[in-house]
This record gives C-alpha cells, sequence and structure tokens, in this order.
C-alpha cells in the first residue's frame, strides 16, 4: 500500500516537528502559557486579551504570545494523535496479518493517547522536571515506533523483505551501542537543564557563564561522555558503511545521516560551553539527538533483518 | 552515482528544512521573551460618566490620550486615604513638568464628599490645575466602576482598596501598585516611562 507508506513517513515527520515545537515550549518558557489542561484559561481556543478570562483566574497570570505558543504545542500534539490513529486503523485494515506493522502501530497510538494526558500532568505539575522529561522521552519511544512502522510498511510496499546475506560482523552491536549512548546522554543532558533551572531559580541574579560554573561536574560528564561518543561514531560508522553501506541503501543513509548529526551536536555543545545558555542552541541540541535517536535506530533495524 | 545524488539532495533538504525551522524558533524566542517584558493589558475601562470637582462632567473621553494614575479614596478616610492622597501629590509635583499624566482620585462616598468638599480636600494637597482630578458620582455608579470596570474589591467606603490603577492612553489598565510601597512605586514610575514611549 502506497498510500499507507506515504502516511506513515508524514506522520514520522510531524512527530519530529512536533517534538522541535514541544522543545520550543520548553526553552521559550511558555510550559504555563496555558495554566489549565485541556483548556487554556478556561477556554477551547485562548483568549486574546485578559478580558476573556473567567472571574476566578488573575489576569497578570495572562500572556497572549505565551499562551498561543503553549496551545500550539497541543493542537499539533492533536493533529499527531489523529495521523497516529489513522496509521493504526489503516494497519488493520491492510495489515492484519502483519504484527511487525500491526502491533507498533497500536502501541504507538495508545502511548500517544497517553502521552496527551501526561502532557496534562505536566501543566498540573507546575513543569516539574521529572515529568517534563518524561513527557519528552515517551515523544521518543512514539517516534521509534512509528519509525520502524514506516521502516516495514515500506519493505511490504516494496514487496522485499531485506534478508540479504551481509558480511554485518558487530555492526550491529556497534550501532546499538551508539543508540544507547545517545539515549544515555539525553537523559544527562536533561539533567544538565534541570540543574540549570534550580541553580537559575536559587541564584536569579547569576550570568549564564556563572550558571554553567554552578552545574561544572555534571556538566563535563555530559560534555566528555558526547565527545568519546562522537569519537566513537566517527570511527565505527565509516567502517560499517564501506562494509554493509553497498548492500543496504537505507542503511547507508541512516549512517551517513547519524555522522553528520553527531558533527552538529559537538558543534552545538562547544557552542554552548562557549558562548553560554541561549535557548536557540538549546532546542536545536534536543532536537537533532532526537534525529539521532531516529537514524541510529534506522540502521539498527536494517542490520536485525539482514543476515550474516 | 544516483545513491550519493539522494544523500547530497537529502543532506540539502534538511538544511533547508533546519534553516526554516532555525527562523521559526528565532521569532518565536524573541517574541516570547518580549511579551514577558511588555507590560501586561490588564482590563479596558468601561464607559463612565462622573462629575469633576470643577463641576463639569468627566468619563471615559477624558481619561483617553492620557497616561491616567486612578484612586480610589474619601475625604473622612483616617485610615490609609491621607498617606495614599501624599504619595499621589509626591508624584503630581515629580510629573509637574508633564502634561501627558492625569490623576484621578474617585471618591467612594459620594454622600458625605459633595463638590465643595472635594475642592477643599485638592487645595489641602495643594492641586492647582486639572492634571489631578477628584471625581463623584452616585455610589451605584462608583461601586459598578471600582468593582467591574476596576476589578478592586473591599467594601466601600470603609475597606476599599488602597492600589492605584495605571491606565493607558487608550484607556486600557496597565498596572496595580501599592502607595504604602516605595518599590511598587518605583516600578509604576518604570511603568509610566515604558507607556509614554509606546505608540
Amino acid at each position: 500500500m502506497r498510500g499507507f507508506t506515504r502516511l506513515c513517513f508524514i506522520t514520522t515527520a510531524t512527530t519530529y516537528l512536533l517534538i522541535f515545537v514541544g522543545g520550543l515550549v520548553r526553552v521559550s518558557g511558555a510550559g504555563l502559557g496555558c495554566p489549565d489542561w485541556p483548556k487554556c484559561f478556561g477556554r477551547w481556543i485562548p483568549p486574546v486579551s485578559a478580558q476573556q478570562l473567567p472571574p476566578d483566574m488573575d489576569p497578570s497570570q495572562f500572556n497572549f504570545t505565551l499562551a498561543w505558543i503553549e496551545y500550539s504545542n497541543r493542537l499539533l500534539g492533536m493533529t499527531v494523535g489523529l495521523l497516529i490513529l489513522a496509521t493504526a486503523v489503516l494497519a488493520i485494515k491492510y495489515y492484519r496479518k502483519s504484527p511487525r506493522i500491526l502491533y507498533p502501530a497500536w502501541a504507538a497510538a495508545l502511548l500517544t493517547a497517553f502521552q496527551g494526558w501526561q502532557g496534562g500532568e505536566v501543566v498540573t505539575s507546575q513543569l516539574k522536571p521529572v515529568i517534563v522529561s518524561a513527557h519528552m522521552g515517551i515523544a521518543l519511544v512514539i517516534v521509534s515506533l512509528m519509525i520502524y512502522v514506516t521502516r516495514e510498511a515500506y519493505y511490504a510496499e516494496i514487496g522485499a523483505v531485506s534478508t540479504k546475506s551481509v558480511p554485518a560482523g558487530r555492526s550491529r552491536v556497534w550501532i546499538g551501542v551508539l543508540w544507547l549512548v545517545t539515549i544515555i546522554q539525553i537523559v544527562i543532558g536533561t539533567q544538565v537543564r534541570s540543574s540549570l533551572e534550580i541553580a537559575d531559580a536559587a541564584n536569579p541574579l547569576l550570568t549564564s557563564a556563572e550558571l554553567i560554573e554552578k552545574v561544572k561536574s555534571i556538566n563535563i560528564v555530559h560534555a566528555l561522555v558526547g565527545l568519546a561518543a562522537a569519537a566513537l561514531a566517527w570511527k565505527v560508522l565509516p567502517g560499517i558503511l564501506r562494509r554493509v553501506g553497498e548492500l543496504l541503501p537505507i542503511l547507508r543513509q541512516a549512517g551517513f545521516g547519524a555522522m553528520m548529526l553527531v558533527a552538529i551536536q559537538v558543534l552545538l555543545g562547544l557552542a554552548m560551553m562557549l558562548l553560554g545558555i541561549n535557548p536557540m542552541i538549546q532546542v536545536f541540541h534536543l532536537w537533532v539527538a532526537s534525529l539521532l535517536v531516529g537514524l541510529l535506530l534506522l540502521g539498527y533495524a536494517e542490520l536485525t533483518s539482514a543476515k550474516d | 552515482m544516483s545513491e550519493n545524488r539522494t544523500i547530497i539532495r537529502s543532506f540539502f533538504s534538511f538544511m533547508i528544512m533546519a534553516l526554516i525551522l532555525l527562523t521559526a524558533a528565532a521569532v518565536i524566542i524573541y517574541q516570547a521573551e518580549k511579551s514577558r517584558r511588555a507590560i501586561p493589558v490588564l482590563g479596558t475601562v468601561p464607559e463612565f460618566a462622573f462629575v469633576e470637582r470643577s463641576g463639569s462632567p468627566f468619563g471615559l473621553d477624558d481619561m483617553n490620550g492620557e497616561i491616567n494614575v486612578v484612586d480610589f479614596i474619601f475625604t473622612n478616610c483616617h485610615g490609609p486615604c491621607p498617606l495614599m492622597s501624599s504619595v499621589m501629590a509626591d508624584l503630581y509635583r515629580f510629573y509637574a513638568p508633564s502634561d501627558r499624566i492625569r490623576f484621578i482620585s474617585i471618591s467612594v462616598d459620594p454622600l458625605r464628599d459633595s463638590i465643595e468638599t472635594l475642592r477643599a480636600y485638592a487645595d489641602k494637597f495643594g492641586v492647582s490645575d486639572d492634571r489631578w482630578v477628584f471625581l463623584r458620582a452616585g455610589i451605584d455608579s462608583v461601586l459598578s466602576l471600582y468593582e467591574k470596570g476596576f476589578m478592586l474589591s473591599g467594601d466601600l467606603p470603609g475597606e476599599h482598596s488602597t492600589r492605584f490603577v495605571l491606565v493607558d492612553r487608550n484607556g486600557r489598565i496597565r498596572g496595580y501598585y501599592h502607595p504604602e510601597d516605595d518599590a511598587s512605586i518605583e516600578l509604576m514610575k518604570t511603568h509610566i516611562r515604558l507607556l509614554a514611549k509606546e505608540q
């Protein structure tokens, strides 16, 4: 089903856009732009002026820009939710007998429903760091499932199960290690960010350079693990691409993309060390990490279905 | 070869997409920062028809075009009103060189505060022009303006709110301040300066 594969691809891309917008909500400080959930200031369409607020809400809480930034995350979230639901429903129609498509598609749909509810918890918890990070973690799982579904649908469509015999060797282990390290880096990175926020709340007048100094130890861990992972990626990925890239074109593209993203990540990380915390760099640093997770997963899946 | 071209093409489309996102993110983050710095609009003052101490009518139209600082007082008040009016008098003198700001004191005790009483009260604080006006109306109109228009609370007249309300040139409420707190009044002066620069 050509249409199904395309729907999967569009859904995955939109989910990545949503992850970007979610990061933007966080760095622009719009997380509490709507203090209630699922409505915004008691309305389905956010108010445009403080006078539209219900009487029990404090008008000084209202900020038009922040309310709409937060609300656009919810609207795009709804869109992605409907797209994933459509994928899952169509999976029943076309791929009832393909559990490798059907199950992950439904897992993604159920997890997305949960994510919508959890997004409400993010707001009611007043942006408690653990809950905000969990929101992002669930998003990564959902997008990973969608990548898996898209890949399976693609192979089902072209009618080829890629069970070519390739000299993969330890390639799969290495890509798995890189994937795991990327996840660990994301976790440490969110810790860097919450430590920064805690330090900022305790010392509101520090410059961003002084704040970085405050969270030095965890920051150094993040930087060193990141540099080590980048070195590993640039060491093993070219070899893997040379050995098996010819036989697995998707792996080749994913591997090449991953090498580029790793380089971008190192540059963005260095930029923050040198220039201080900048919301623009922050949002891209996290988003590129989420893309990296997706590409590595794609490469891993390519190698799994190939035979040694 | 065509595979290489695909890789180059996806690399460039990624770069273009990243550039679009970069621009969008820059605009959104800038707007969010700006909106946080901006003085919020908290409400709009409704139409009202009161009488000034000179005997001439005074309403919303007379507020428009000026930056207004509004408070609610009564002349027999021995609690916070003398302090409120003396802080207002300080501001009245401080802004003497400017005709872009108007001070408005509204009586919450119209039964006792006649036009003459208000005139005497104004004289006591050295008010010599209409940069500071004193308004009077029936208690129902005052109550409605106080609660619904200015969103203040506290029983009239005895428990009336002591807050100063800042209203911009378009009749929009931009802030509430505490006259007993110097820091709050300094903040109001900063906001007044920013409002004066707004278009």
